[in-house]
């Protein structure tokens, strides 16, 4: 805990509290982080799409659209 | 040049302006001096399409009742239109045959026929395949790939039936879309049906034929621009986030610097390979450079900086400039927003320009055409060229000590993941701010530069306001590289520009108030963002029922207008600043700014002042928020087991 930063953010009711400040590592990334690789697989990968892209790639979902057509 | 007039709000920009005027070398920012907009033409009150006239039809000062009619009986509505129309077709022809080429390389990598290319996103691949409905299960990638190859180039010569990437629509808005019958039906018929309905004598009545521009358009949107994005992202990989910097002061003194200019880009990606081969780095330092140092200039920029990080050297108005730094060695220009004034700049230095396209020559640039066969040794080619005209700088190098740090390459993949994560990825987290207020809603802010608004100023302006009033901005081509340059492009900038509830959420994510979503082309990703958000739910079923709204305030190109009309045919208010080719007809330009709401619930907008313009933007974000009942902040009730009983 010692190593965090906090700062002073002023409350709902107008006082000023000490919250935690930004968490990150300093200095900047040298290399892009492509967080689909860590889709290793084809069942992965058409896995991904059936949830993460739901809307196109699967029934499962409910959207104000789909509950309109009754899905 | 005149003095005091204000040319740019880019520090960079403005000294290199300064070391033209000094150097007496001719540059946009100087002939847009020596020549004015012709006052009939920027109205487009004059027809030509026919050699018995031209008829110059604008309005007399004395009669404004008269009617305006050409030698043929057109009257000015039906010559404005036909002008708006073959101006729209122009804009979708260009994005389009940039789709075919990159479809006709995309084919031949399947083939393994493309040397230096390779499917490096599978996922893409699979998701695109099954919006082709090609079977994936237990199939070679290559397999797959060559049959989403041969599918994506029969859209362009489909003659009946549907665009494949309609279907990603929502459900409403393509219901909308076959009552009026702009469905596209193939890219190529569209646009060659507007230059035939706008020939002499065909389609005199300017709302049919704008229901045919509204046709063609969306051939572009949902279909030429969006293969472009698909299969690039395919070939290259779908933008993530990545670190890069920007503006002129990218270039180096004391590396070879080679700038690509222009918008595909399947050679920029071989160049980008063929930079760090060790016998290309060694050549370089043989000829006593410290490196080579890839640059990018337009839409090719934006396309190497958020695959690769590649360095940014500025936009549109920025591409003479960056010769005129007297450190670039060679500049390659494919196809759209090339100056042909780059020669004559050129030519005042040592550097080489280089045309790569078999479609675009410049007179007096040497011409080395780009062939995906053989595309690997071209880049090496040229990449050597470059190193060997190092030693030939003849002038004093100035590069202006400017550039900016700035994050980019936000697909809707990836915001998709950035809020939810791998296994829970979803538009849910940005909807619910929505809704709950703290984002009042979003805005694609996009388009080119144009001379005749002082460079950078109209987009920073508007999308300073609009994030001001926690208004989520995507971004793309120059306007995107216009906010890299001011900072808007880092998480920090929430801090400094943004509203309280924008940044809170902006913070929560780690994203900038403003997010880099690509090229001009990949103002299709901005669509499936929005249609995303519409599928998560809770902010009606269509995308005109999405508290957004889009702009290009410093346009110049006809892609900016075909882009601008897909978006209103999307149900989109669209604002553009600058100027409006339309004034000319009272009717048609009542037709698109009015007429249209009713028609696609998306409509057009002309507003110069960027300020003003932010407004009516914000006005119709919170008539959207009223129609979804998301107006008024709520007192949050927490229910008792009786408050609970009741409900049942």
């Amino acid at each position: 805990m010692a190593n965090y930063m906090y700062e002073e953010k002023e409350g709902f009711d107008g006082k000023k509290k000490k919250v935690l400040s930004g968490t990150f590592d300093e200095g900047k990334p040298d290399t892009r982080y492509d967080w689909k690789e860590k889709l290793a697989t084809r069942e992965e990968r058409i896995k991904y799409l059936k949830t993460a892209l739901r809307y196109w790639y699967s029934n499962e979902w409910y959207g104000s659209e789909k509950n309109k057509q009754g899905g | 040049m005149s003095e005091g007039k204000i040319k740019t709000v880019d520090r960079a920009t403005e000294e290199l302006i300064e070391k033209a005027v000094k150097e007496n070398i001719k540059t946009v920012f100087s002939r847009s001096e020596e020549v004015k907009p012709c006052p009939i033409g920027i109205e487009e009150s004059c027809c030509k399409i026919c050699a018995m006239g031209p008829c110059r039809l604008p309005r007399t000062k004395k009669d404004t009742k008269k009617d305006r009619i050409g030698v043929c009986g057109a009257t000015i509505d039906t010559v404005v239109a036909r002008n708006f129309a073959r101006k729209v077709a122009a804009g979708v022809a260009a994005h389009c045959d940039h789709a075919r080429e990159v479809a006709e390389t995309f084919l031949k990598t399947a083939q393994g026929e493309a040397q230096g290319f390779t499917i490096k996103d599978e996922v893409k691949l699979l998701a695109v395949a099954l919006d082709f409905n090609i079977e994936v299960e237990g199939r070679d990638i290559n397999d797959i790939a060559i049959e989403l190859g041969e599918k994506v180039l029969r859209e362009f010569g489909k003659q009946k039936g549907e665009l494949v990437y309609v279907n990603k629509a929502p459900k409403k808005r393509q219901e909308i879309w076959r009552r009026y019958a702009v469905v596209p039906r193939g890219i190529d018929r569209e646009v060659v049906e507007v230059m035939h309905r706008t020939h002499m004598g065909v389609d005199q009545d300017y709302r049919h034929i704008l229901l045919q521009t509204t046709r063609c358009a969306l051939a572009d949107g949902w279909g030429g621009s969006m293969i472009s994005t698909d299969l690039q992202d395919i070939m290259f990989g779908t933008p993530v986030p990545v670190l890069g910097s920007i503006n002129l002061g990218v270039l180096k003194e004391d590396e070879v610097n080679m700038v690509v200019h222009g918008h595909e880009p399947l050679l920029p990606e071989l160049l980008v390979t063929a930079s760090r081969e060790p016998e290309i780095r060694k050549l370089a330092e043989k000829v006593g450079a410290k490196g080579i140092n890839l640059a990018g200039m337009c839409c090719s920029a934006n396309e190497v900086l958020m695959r690769h990080g590649i360095p940014c050297a500025g936009n549109f108005l920025q591409q003479e400039l960056a010769i005129i730094t007297g450190a670039v060695e060679l500049m390659t220009v494919d196809v759209q927003c090339e100056m042909q004034g780059l020669m004559g700049v050129a030519e005042c230095f040592h550097t080489k320009l280089i045309t790569t396209s078999d479609r675009a020559k410049i007179e007096g640039a040497e011409h080395i055409e780009f062939h995906p066969e053989n595309g690997l040794d071209t880049a090496r080619r040229i990449l050597r060229l470059a190193i060997e005209n190092y030693p030939n700088r003849r002038h004093a190098v100035y590069i202006p000590n400017h550039k900016q740090d700035t994050v980019v390459g936000f697909s809707h993949e990836t915001i998709n993941y950035l809020l939810g994560g791998l296994f829970r990825a979803s538009y849910r987290p940005l909807n619910d701010n929505i809704i709950n207020g703290r984002i009042r809603g979003v805005a694609g802010v996009v388009g080119c530069n144009n001379v005749r608004t002082p460079h950078d100023s109209g987009h920073l302006t508007m999308i300073k306001e609009l994030i001001k009033n926690d208004v989520l901005v995507l971004t793309t081509g120059c306007a995107a590289m216009a906010c890299g340059k001011a900072g808007l492009l880092t998480p920090e900038a929430a801090k400094e520009y943004a509203g309280s509830g924008l940044q809170e959420v902006c913070e929560a994510v780690g994203i900038p108030p403003v997010l880099h979503m690509g090229a001009c082309v990949d103002n299709s990703r901005i669509l499936v963002a929005a249609t995303a958000m519409v599928k998560e739910g809770g902010l009606g079923d269509d995308l005109s029922d999405l508290p957004a709204a889009g702009a290009a305030p410093e346009w110049m190109s006809e892609k900016a207008l075909a882009i601008g009309h897909y978006f209103v045919a999307s149900g989109i208010f669209t604002v553009f600043g600058t100027t409006w080719p339309t004034l000319g007809s009272d009717r048609v330009t009542e037709h698109l700014f009015k007429d249209y709401e009713d028609m696609f619930k998306g409509m057009w907008a002309y507003e110069p002042d960027p300020v003003k313009a932010a407004h009516l933007m914000i006005e119709h974000i919170d008539k959207k928020r009223k129609a979804l009942g998301i107006d008024k902040a709520r007192e949050r009730v927490l229910f008792d087991m009786a408050m609970r009983r009741a409900l049942g």
